[in-house]
């Protein structure tokens, strides 16, 4: 049972409340018209699936009912870091560098 | 308030129904605050979790756009046409209970994983009961009221009722 | 009877006499002890059988680490059975009922001992190789072998009466373990103010010290310590002592389960006690203070009865004032077992010997033994035990170098072995914190952590209650200085301590055939060192494997006592040293937890969420038959006397095509919609056209992901400029509210519309017959209902009967329909009213059966029925449904990728069977020829299937390849013994016109 930070509510909370939500920086098209076939197709089902950091989304369900993006590691499952829906995805060695 | 019939007492933890209160669900942007809090005469919350009162109006801030809104029997909160928003009524959505005692908070805990510590009286938040989502309001320090949608009452009474019983029983 | 007790030792009340039975006979022991202590005070050391060989076993530990003693237990009546009950930490109490296991007729007696003969049979891998050939043999032989021996005791057969708790708990310090080291920990971590909660698997606090009381501590006894300390701890408000209670596993973020028993050890617990409480508790800090398990020694004879660890003879002199035996011999590689020796000398015991295999034990501890009459017997090893229900004898045997001289018997009712310790890391494991061997100790030890935790005193192989006091404080104060307190580590005077220290042995050195000798590596599952090294000769290389191939390590005890000598032992065979070999994993539960602590309040009625409208009471007080929709109960049909489900749904219909029915709507999903750019919105999230609708009308509205699939459906009003009432599915309706915030708040947050569920706002009451508008007219206030002023598909706010409403006329029945929302509060006042109003225009209230029925006539879909997450609105025949106008919207572009414009696509279909009184069933599989060779090739299944009371016959919707092309064709629906002829057609059955909405 994780614990999550809500970048919202500014609170460290128990998993109970969230939702996992997929992938995150996966912007829907702002015309999907446009673009072909294999380029949806990509949209549409290819995901990352790392090993190690992952950026993913979840939404704080039993909450503030917001979607948030996180950064969080498939092996040991634990968050890294939780960012507002809408930031740029961080950058993970800047931050590495500023910690050390 | 009044408290319905369903109402125990048990080792240091009354659950009362509470009748219904007028309730609508305000949702506007922030940067929109101070004109909806100047038609309401309620400052509305900017931090989630944050409760005001003026008057029989009052307001649980849930989210970053989201207010939980009571108002007496009667009311009806305006704001401006011209201000984009989302008033809805929800009064009829939810069922209340006043959970009061020196064991409130320990009967909470049988479904409720936050730390109720971190809650102090006069916040609120939504929450998950168990499975079921609710709003959770301190209102004092052995204080709380919990509010869940109407079709989940009876489960989770049921739950308060089993938690009462094994509080009184001393194990 | 109870000739093994000392009269006044202990910490058991002398004065309370305890009567309970065991296998029938009646045992009596004393307010405090355990079954186990109690058995071997009136001199029973044999327990059970063993699980493959039916071995006879007694006890071997006196804690929950026991592999042999495990026990039936019945707590009252029949139903309040429990099997693999350890013996050793069940309390006793006036009349509970014991029973042993695995044996048959009786314990003493046993058939199935018939496997030890057949040890061949039974030995390593033979899961997969004695059950393997004749094939024949499976069903007969095999099977039902495997059978009868599979799992321990007996299941329970009755439904568990007890019920069971949970809680969250949150706090700055959680001490798993209550012995010398957690204590001082708790002691540290409390005087600093932090919220401390110290747990302890046993019914007593202090671990080690109540086996220990020759210990000062500060001055005082170490008794007398234990009681000042658990006195100042439970005196303080920022303190949870918690007895009883077992960590059972070590989850992410500090998160530890523990289970406390709370009424297995009372003979008459209070009403509404629960049985177990499962705690979830969230620590800043977690401090893991559960000691060390003592590790038994492998030698041929190693699990008769009376052959036991002699830490465990130690606690049960001490703690239950208990002696093992009359004339123990001890056999050991550690110093640890020679205290032992010395107080059960000075307790009594006429102790034979002192076997060490070390030949360089401290002269101090040789000299001790000489003097207290015992013959100590460094440099020797045990090469086998005598006695068939219980140890009688144990040949012992100098050892000089590789040579193992002949022995000699002592003769001996006791065999007190010590092969040193094992730090208790389970739950450090359960974090995949790494652990290190550490030469210096003998034993793996904590390495890397992953948790925010400390380990404390023997747990990282500090042998000793001093070591392991001042440890215990330091990691107290540790944790509470993480957890934001100010602490600080106090120190202990210790006197009388006796910390010792030992080698590490693999199976002890014996002048016999080690290829035959019978020495227990794992007790519970019956592992023997030579099917270890079986293993290793038949290629397991992994400590995995091996632990798989032997079963070593993999019963309810999860290898506590076994794993190390398994490791030693596969790490000889595989020629290579121990910490490249590795463990195995450990995994929650520490010890076996009930199915119940683990359900806790979800059982009976609360097994799940069951959801109820307003108008549920009604429903149930008509006698109706429910069914779950998602997590609501619905009325299915609501039988009169006589009817059956066909009857009942037969006359519903009819009572809907002819006159009036009532319908509860209520659990429909709704979604106020409002702002600015709701209608935008809508245009982007459903196929339709949402723009142009105007104020008091609805459409219907279809759903689809972006994969083009369809989602969901429903009728969608708007009621004003900036204001929708979108109903979904009921089954829909969270998971379409999620996908719409979803696409709200990430993809448009520019867009001013918010969502707000109303699902439980309102209680919906469905009028649908040719009578509806006559029944609902007179209660109407504020609104004409005309065709021509409220047609098909409008929507108005207005009163019926008084209350404030939305009314909306909408018909999913093919006749004039209603749908009155009322604020749910109102809603059985006003089914009430209609109801009592209705009786004049032949009014039925019909379920969801008939709603299927009714909807199916008229081929309008169900999501989720007719439709499995890959129909498009194409294959479903929705395409009228879509906004062809449309730039964009969810799922659009998908309808265009090759896969969804292809041929071969399942397409929704009617089917009319040639007989048509032949209901077909949903699901069954669709051909194009039934003379095919088998396997035949299916293109399709029947998804809705009815009797259709309208049109006297049967009616079915399939999902059929190119269905829509095969109109009037013949397709068949094989059937176990018939093929069914069927003929595919339209979907609209009933009125295909529409007349009878326009009334």
């Amino acid at each position: 049972m994780l614990l999550i930070h809500c970048p919202y509510c500014e609170e460290t909370l128990p998993e109970a409340e969230f939702a996992y939500a997929g992938e995150a920086h996966i912007a829907r098209p702002a015309d999907p018209m446009a673009l072909s076939d294999e380029e949806w197709r990509d949209f549409l089902f290819i995901r990352s699936n790392p090993r190690g950091t992952h950026f993913e989304r979840w939404r704080h369900l039993h909450g503030c009912g917001r979607f948030f993006n996180a950064v969080r590691d498939t092996v040991t499952d634990k968050f890294q870091m939780t960012y507002k829906a809408g930031l740029p995805r961080p950058d993970l060695s800047a931050m590495k560098e500023a910690a050390e | 308030m009044t408290t319905h019939d369903r109402e125990f007492r048990a080792a240091g933890v009354t659950v009362g129904e509470l009748a219904p209160r007028l309730r609508f669900s305000l949702r506007l942007r922030p940067d929109n605050l101070p004109q909806a809090r100047l038609a309401l005469g309620l400052d509305l919350p900017e931090k989630i979790g944050g409760l005001v009162t003026a008057g029989q109006r009052r307001a649980l801030c849930l989210g970053p756009d989201e207010w939980m809104l009571d108002c007496a029997e009667g009311d009806r909160p305006a704001l401006p046409a011209g201000l984009p928003h989302a008033l809805v009524e929800v009064t009829d959505r939810e069922v209340t209970w006043r959970i009061s005692g020196p064991r409130a908070a320990e009967l909470l805990s049988i479904g409720i994983a936050r730390d109720l510590a971190a809650l102090s009286p006069g916040k609120g938040c939504r929450t998950a009961f168990g499975s079921v989502q609710a709003v959770l309001l301190r209102e004092g320090e052995d204080s709380f009221t919990l509010s869940v949608w109407r079709s989940f009452a009876s489960h989770v009474a049921g739950l308060l009722a089993i938690g009462q019983r094994e509080l009184a029983c001393g194990l | 009877m109870s000739r093994y007790r000392i009269p006044g030792k202990g910490r058991i009340d002398h004065a309370r006499p305890v009567r309970f039975t065991f296998d029938g006979r009646v045992i009596e022991g004393r307010q405090g002890d355990t079954v186990a202590s109690a058995l071997l005070a009136s001199g029973i050391h044999l327990m059970g059988r063993s699980f493959k060989y039916h071995r006879p076993r007694g006890v071997v530990s006196a804690g929950s680490e026991e592999p042999n003693a495990l026990i039936g237990t019945q707590r009252g009546g029949p139903d309040r059975f429990e099997p693999n009950t350890r013996a050793t930490m069940q309390e006793v109490w006036d009349g509970l009922t014991t029973e042993s296991q695995n044996k048959w007729p009786s314990l003493a007696f046993d058939l199935g001992a018939i496997n030890d003969r057949l040890y061949m049979l039974f030995s390593a891998g033979f899961y997969y190789k004695t059950f393997m050939w004749p094939k024949a043999f499976w069903d007969k032989v095999y099977e039902p072998f495997i059978r009868r021996a599979a799992g321990l005791g007996r299941s329970p057969a009755l439904p568990d009466p007890d019920h069971y708790a949970s809680r969250n708990l949150h706090c700055d310090v959680l001490i798993v373990g209550a012995g010398p080291a957690g204590l001082a920990a708790a002691l540290s971590a409390a005087r600093a103010g932090a919220q401390v909660v110290l747990v302890d698997e046993h019914a007593e606090m202090g671990g080690t010290l109540l086996s220990e009381p020759q210990l000062r501590i500060d001055g005082a006894g170490a008794w007398d310590w234990l009681a000042a300390t658990l006195a100042e701890l439970s005196a303080l408000p920022n303190v949870r002592l918690m007895s009883r209670t077992t960590a059972i596993g070590y989850y992410h973020e500090n998160m530890v389960g523990l289970c406390q028993r709370l009424t297995d050890h009372l003979a008459s617990p209070p009403a509404d006690a629960p049985r177990e409480r499962l705690w979830r508790v969230r620590a800043k800090q977690v401090v893991l203070a559960q000691g060390a398990i003592e590790k038994p020694l492998v030698f041929d004879g190693n699990d008769r009865p009376g052959v036991m660890l002699s830490g465990a003879a130690q606690t049960f002199l001490h703690r239950f004032g208990v002696k093992v035996g009359d004339r123990p011999v001890v056999v050991t590689v550690h110093d640890s077992a020679w205290h032992t020796a010395f107080d059960l000398a000075a307790a009594g015991m006429k102790v034979a010997a002192i076997v060490d295999l070390r030949n360089d034990v401290a002269p101090a501890l040789v000299q001790q033994a000489r003097t207290l009459g015992i013959e100590p017997l460094p440099g020797h090893t045990v090469t086998g035990t005598t006695g068939r229900l219980r140890v009688a004898s144990v040949r012992v045997a100098a050892v000089s170098g590789s040579q193992v001289a002949s022995g000699r018997r002592i003769a001996c009712d006791a065999l007190l072995m010590c092969g040193g310790w094992t730090p208790s890391l389970h739950l450090f494991s359960h974090t995949k914190g790494s652990l290190r061997w550490d030469a210096e100790t003998g034993a793996f030890l904590p390495d890397r952590k992953t948790e925010a935790c400390q380990i404390a005193g023997a747990g990282r192989g500090l042998w000793g209650v001093a070591a392991a006091l001042d440890d215990g404080a330091k990691a107290g104060a540790l944790a509470a200085s993480a957890a934001g307190r100010v602490a600080g580590a106090g120190t202990f005077a210790v006197s009388g301590d006796r910390p010792g220290r030992g080698v590490v042995v693999r199976e002890l050195p014996t002048d016999g055939n080690p290829g035959r000798a019978k020495a227990f590596v794992d007790y519970q599952n019956d592992v023997t060192a030579k099917d270890i090294r079986l293993a290793v000769r038949e290629g397991m290389r992994s400590i995995e494997h091996v632990k798989r191939y032997t079963t070593n390590g993999m019963a309810t005890d999860q290898g506590k006592l076994s794993n190390i000598n398994g490791l030693m032992i596969a790490s000889e065979a595989l020629q290579k040293p121990a910490p490249e070999v590795g463990l195995t994993t450990f995994r929650p539960p520490y010890t076996p937890t009930s199915f119940g602590a683990l359900a806790g309040y979800h059982k009976d009625d609360h097994f799940e969420v069951t959801r109820r409208t307003p108008i549920d009471a009604w429903a149930d007080a008509q006698g109706a038959v429910f069914e779950p929709v998602a997590l609501w109960r619905r009325a299915r049909y609501f039988p009169r006397a006589g009817e059956d489900m066909h009857k009942a749904v037969a006359r519903e219909c009819r009572a809907v095509r002819s006159a009036v029915g009532m319908f509860d709507a209520s659990t429909l999903g709704k979604i106020e919609v409002v702002g600015p750019d709701a209608a935008t919105f809508l245009e982007r999230m459903y196929t339709n056209p949402w723009a142009k609708l105007q104020p008091g009308r609805c459409r219907y509205g279809l759903l689809l992901g972006e994969d083009g699939f369809i989602r969901d459906d429903g009728v969608i009003g708007r009621l004003a400029d900036d204001r929708f009432h979108v109903t979904t599915t009921t089954g829909g309706a969270a998971r379409v509210l999620n996908m719409m915030e979803d696409y709200l708040q990430t993809e448009w947050p520019d867009l001013n519309v918010w969502l707000t569920s109303t699902t439980e706002q309102w209680a919906v009451v469905a009028l649908q017959g040719p009578n509806a508008r006559k029944l609902l007219e007179p209660l109407v206030e504020g609104l004409d209902l005309s065709d021509a002023a409220f047609p098909h598909m409008a929507v108005a706010e207005c009163t019926v009967a008084g209350f404030l409403a939305r009314l909306f006329r909408v018909s999913f029945t093919g006749e004039l329909g209603f749908e009155i929302n009322v604020p749910a509060r109102h809603g059985r006042a006003l089914w009430d009213l209609l109801w009592q109003a209705g009786q004049a225009h032949g009014v039925t209230a019909y379920g969801t059966e008939a709603m299927h029925v009714l909807r199916a006539e008229k081929g309008f879909i169900i999501v989720g029925q007719d439709t499995d997450g890959t129909v498009t609105p194409q294959d479903a025949g929705l395409t009228w449904a879509i906004g062809k106008a449309k730039p964009d919207f969810v799922g659009k572009r998908s309808l265009m990728r090759p896969d969804i414009v292809a041929r071969g696509r399942k397409q929704l279909v009617g089917l009319l069977t040639d007989d048509p009184a032949t209901v077909l069933e949903e699901g069954a599989q669709i051909v194009a020829d039934p003379s095919k060779p088998l396997p035949m090739r299916m293109i399709g299944h029947v998804t809705s299937s009815y009797w259709s009371e309208a049109l006297g016959r049967s009616i079915a919707m399939a999902l059929i390849e190119d269905g829509h092309d095969l109109q009037g064709k013949t397709l068949h629906v094989p059937m176990e013994g018939r093929t069914i002829a069927a003929r595919v057609s339209g979907v609209t059955f009933y009125d295909p016109e529409g007349q009878r909405l326009k009334v």
